[in-house]
């Protein structure tokens, strides 16, 4: 990257962070409970609001049920957050549902549990930000045409932020969320005052309602079920201890409990305001409930416009809390193998970005698709959240069960009975929304799991092989290298490859070409090495030459090709210039038990009178390397029929968990090589890899590194997205670094 | 024109720079450290680093495991020998040892079996 892109990157997303800055930063209760609570405390922004959007249904004189059917919601809320104390004890070590489903319900459940909270995660972003979108119009009614375009402009702004990363976000996390506490008592308090003599009322008081239904039980469920969007977000205490001060379980407890205290009162306080004001609501309104309320309440004067800012920003801090919770969930399957490797790698701001950019592309889809219309978002959105309360509850009581902690039974009986509720109202989620969207979740849930599943299967069966014991490499005949050199032109790179085969000592060195022009060149290069022309100038012509020497040699030995090539410049037009190369050396990597060896040069690295074959004096390989396994085993026999000066792996510690057991386990293997592990603060295996190697300081001609690196290849070409690209990046990167050699290993599965 | 030059200058330094000054500032703030560009052969020296290569070698009789620390301003090479584990040595600790710098191969500077101490990794490290 150019300096100047560099400089423009940076004033966007920041500097480059070294992993050395990842540390923990706990928080006391007075920070926790904004970063934690800001989810929960945002929904009382809306949750009235959908209650009477159903009650509308039967006409204005239903709308009184409001209150009633609050303080239901408001029981159910008790319930949870006092179930959920006893999560937060039982799992001081955080995780959250999913953790309690997966160790105490088994794999299935936890699956269900990792799918309906991915979705949950994305709907919370969609649902919150939309609903902030809406704050802002009620307060600015000229945005209304700008809806969507509005909502995405949010979520690509909160996207920004989290692709920086906050270390320092719980301070900016606590003014609009307390402050948006406090207004709402104001609103509240301010509301009860003006009341006692007859209360002021809202812009739509006295509008006629059409009854559209008869007041029924389902009428009424359906209203409950509606309301008890209010209970979103609990769960992200109960993942989020571990970030809590210590004694971190009984400071998160604590705060459950003052979230409780403030959602109820705020939530019935604000139901009994629209019922006193005569608030009526449809899907046409201008304003939401709340800016209708505080219409009411403070007329047009700067508290309402305090009201609907305050509400927008802690809207989109709820999203925030989704951009938190989405990647180190996505981060805790990938390193379950339930989703893709990738999403445990951490970005040049530590964030796990991957996780990130998913998520706010999946929310923004939503947003598009859904026209950023809240009202037909949010009847996606509870089947996931009363899922995972449901299974993370009756996980606990197991847990309580098997571990009869003193008190237990006390505990268990408290998850037990919550956990039977939420069950209940998950059934009643479904019921009545099931016709309005949550279908969309019923079916997606078990298509998510689905996935998660074939990738499970997949890393569990890549993994089962690569530990296969058939494979001890050391107890068998070291293999014999033989090389076929691919000569395109007869220049210095090729030079290179026959200086480099002859360092081998192999006995066994040819070469092939498409062009007969070659033979007289060659024979003044390298009169020793047989050069075979192939009749045409066709690929498969070439695989099937030495498919057909790779069938007559013995299985212990190594077939390398070796493709030399001189590059006129540095830079990707290189790679594009020669399609036809990059192609043939794409097909054999997939050959079983065939080696490619790039040998390439730079043009302006060419020395005098290099034209000659010179053997290196000195070959050091390095073998890169992430864990011990039977690919790597396969890459370090093959390091050792080059009879090179000396052998080293070298891993790059970028998973510190594997990192931890690498040494262990390379001392176990017996491997007779050193192993050393070399740090990649930014976590870009490419740039350690080149600032490695540099130590070497190889020329090309005398001193020469081989980079070995092991691939696994998988069978199906759709798997191969489940596995890094590592050995295409760290070659596409040494290219251009004059003296190294690249080869991989293909170890097949 | 040169405002913005020197915008894009010191905004497109290097991450490495960065790191080896930060580095320096928390070696100098450990009392009596030398920092190891200044660490002659055959000197006592303290000094403070952080480990950014761990290196086994299984082929040595009874084992051995060396460090390479870096203070921001070198790096050296730390060697225990008869050992081929210890708890504690890895990438991006802070490490403080006291010994006798000798050469070692390739003319690196080396402390063979130091007195030592951890430290959490410094924040920047």
């Amino acid at each position: 990257m150019s300096r100047s892109a560099t400089a423009l990157k940076r004033l966007i997303v920041g500097r480059p962070m070294s992993s050395g800055e990842l540390g923990h930063t706990l928080l006391p209760k007075g920070i926790a409970l904004p970063v934690f609570a800001s989810d929960a405390l945002s929904s009382m922004a809306y949750a009235t609001q959908e209650i009477l959007l159903v009650l509308a249904l039967v006409g204005v004189a239903a709308l009184s049920l409001v209150v009633p059917i609050a303080i239901a919601v408001a029981l159910l809320l008790a319930i949870v957050i006092v179930s959920y104390r006893q999560i937060v004890r039982a799992y001081p070590g955080g995780g959250g549902a999913y953790v309690v489903a997966y160790e105490n319900l088994g794999f299935t459940s936890g699956l269900a549990v990792g799918a309906a909270l991915l979705l949950d995660y994305i709907l919370t972003v969609s649902v919150s930000i939309t609903a902030g979108g809406d704050a802002i119009v009620s307060a600015m009614p000229g945005l209304a045409d700008q809806k969507v375009g509005l909502t995405l402009a949010l979520i690509a702004l909160v996207t920004l932020a989290n692709l920086r990363g906050s270390k320092e976000s719980g301070r900016i996390f606590a003014v609009p969320t307390y402050g948006f506490v406090v207004a709402i008592y104001i609103l509240i308090i301010t509301g009860l005052v003006k009341c006692v003599g007859g209360c002021p009322q809202a812009e739509s008081a006295g509008e006629h309602l059409e009854p559209e239904a008869m007041l029924t039980a389902f009428v009424l469920l359906k209203a409950f079920a509606a309301g008890t969007t209010a209970l979103t977000g609990v769960e992200a205490i109960a993942e989020g201890v571990p970030v809590f001060r210590f004694p971190q379980s009984k400071n998160a407890a604590t705060t459950l409990g003052i979230l409780g205290v403030l959602s109820i009162s705020m939530f019935i306080g604000v139901s009994w305001l629209t019922d006193h004001t005569n608030v009526v609501y449809t899907e046409e309104a201008a304003r939401t409930v709340v800016a209708q309320v505080a219409h009411a309440i403070f007329g047009g004067g700067p508290m309402f416009y305090v009201i609907q800012i305050l509400t927008a920003l802690i809207l989109i801090l709820a999203a925030n809390t989704a951009y938190t919770g989405f990647p180190v969930l996505a981060s805790i399957l990938a390193k379950d193998k339930m989703m893709p490797r990738q999403f445990r790698n951490r970005g040049d701001r530590l964030v796990f970005s991957n996780g990130i950019v998913i998520l706010a592309i999946s929310a923004s889809l939503l947003v598009v698709i859904f026209d950023a219309n809240l009202n037909k978002l949010i009847q996606l959105y509870l089947v996931g959240v009363f899922l995972s309360f449901t299974l993370a509850q009756a996980g606990t009581v197991m847990r309580w069960r098997r571990t009869r902690e003193p008190g237990w039974r006390k505990s268990a009986a408290i998850n037990a009975f919550g956990g039977t509720v939420t069950g209940i109202v998950l059934v009643v989620v479904i019921l009545t929304k099931f016709k309005t969207g949550a279908w969309i979740i019923i079916l997606a849930t078990p298509l998510v799991m689905f996935l998660m599943r074939a990738v499970y299967k997949h890393y569990t069966y890549v993994s089962d092989q690569l530990a296969h014991p058939d494979r001890k490499p050391l107890d068998r005949r070291p293999g014999n290298a033989h090389f076929v050199i691919l000569v395109r032109r007869v220049d210095a790179a090729a030079a290179r490859a026959v200086g480099f085969a002859r360092a081998t000592r192999s006995a066994d060195i040819s070469a092939v070409t498409f062009d007969a022009a070659n033979h007289a060149p060659w024979r003044r290069l390298a009169p020793d090495i047989p050069l075979e022309t192939l009749r045409t100038q066709g690929h498969d012509f070439l695989l099937t030459h030495l498919r057909e020497r790779r069938a007559s040699l013995p299985r212990n030995d190594f077939l390398t090709v070796m493709t030399p090539e001189v590059l006129a410049a540095e830079g990707w037009y290189e790679i594009i210039r020669h399609p036809g190369l990059h192609r043939l050396k794409a097909k054999l990597v997939k050959e079983p038990n065939i080696q490619v060896l790039d040998i390439p040069l730079l043009a302006t690295d060419i020395g005098p009178g290099v034209d000659e074959a010179q053997e290196p004096a000195r070959n050091h390989v390095v073998v890169l390397i992430s864990a011990v396994h039977n690919a790597v085993l396969e890459a370090i026999e093959y390091a050792e029929t080059l009879r090179p000066t000396d052998i080293r792996a070298v891993s790059f510690g970028l998973d510190p968990e594997e990192t931890e057991r690498l040494g262990d386990r390379w001392l176990e293997a017996r491997i007779p090589h050193p192993l050393e592990i070399e740090e990649s603060p930014y976590r870009d295996l490419g740039e350690s890899v080149i600032r490695y190697i540099e130590r070497f300081d190889p020329d090309g001609v005398n001193r020469v590194v081989t980079v070995v690196i092991p691939e696994f290849i998988v069978s199906k070409q759709r798997h191969q997205v489940l596995h890094g690209h590592t050995a295409l990046i760290v070659k596409r990167r040494l290219l251009f670094e004059n003296g190294v050699v690249v080869v991989s290993v293909p170890y097949h599965l | 024109m040169a405002f913005l030059r020197e915008l894009v200058d010191k905004l497109a330094r290097p991450v490495h720079d960065i790191r080896a000054e930060r580095l320096q500032e928390w070696a100098r703030s450990i009392e009596g450290t030398v920092p190891i560009a200044e660490a002659q052969c055959r000197c006592r020296c303290k000094i403070a680093g952080v480990i950014q290569n761990i290196r086994i070698d299984p082929r040595e009789a009874s084992g051995s495991i060396e460090a390479t620390v870096n203070d921001g301003t070198g790096r050296m090479v730390v060697k225990w020998l008869g050992r081929q584990q210890l708890s504690g040595i890895r990438l991006g600790a802070g490490l403080i040892f006291e010994g006798t710098v000798g050469e070692g191969p390739r003319k690196r500077l080396q402390v063979l079996n130091p007195e030592y101490q951890l430290l959490p990794a410094p924040e920047h490290g």
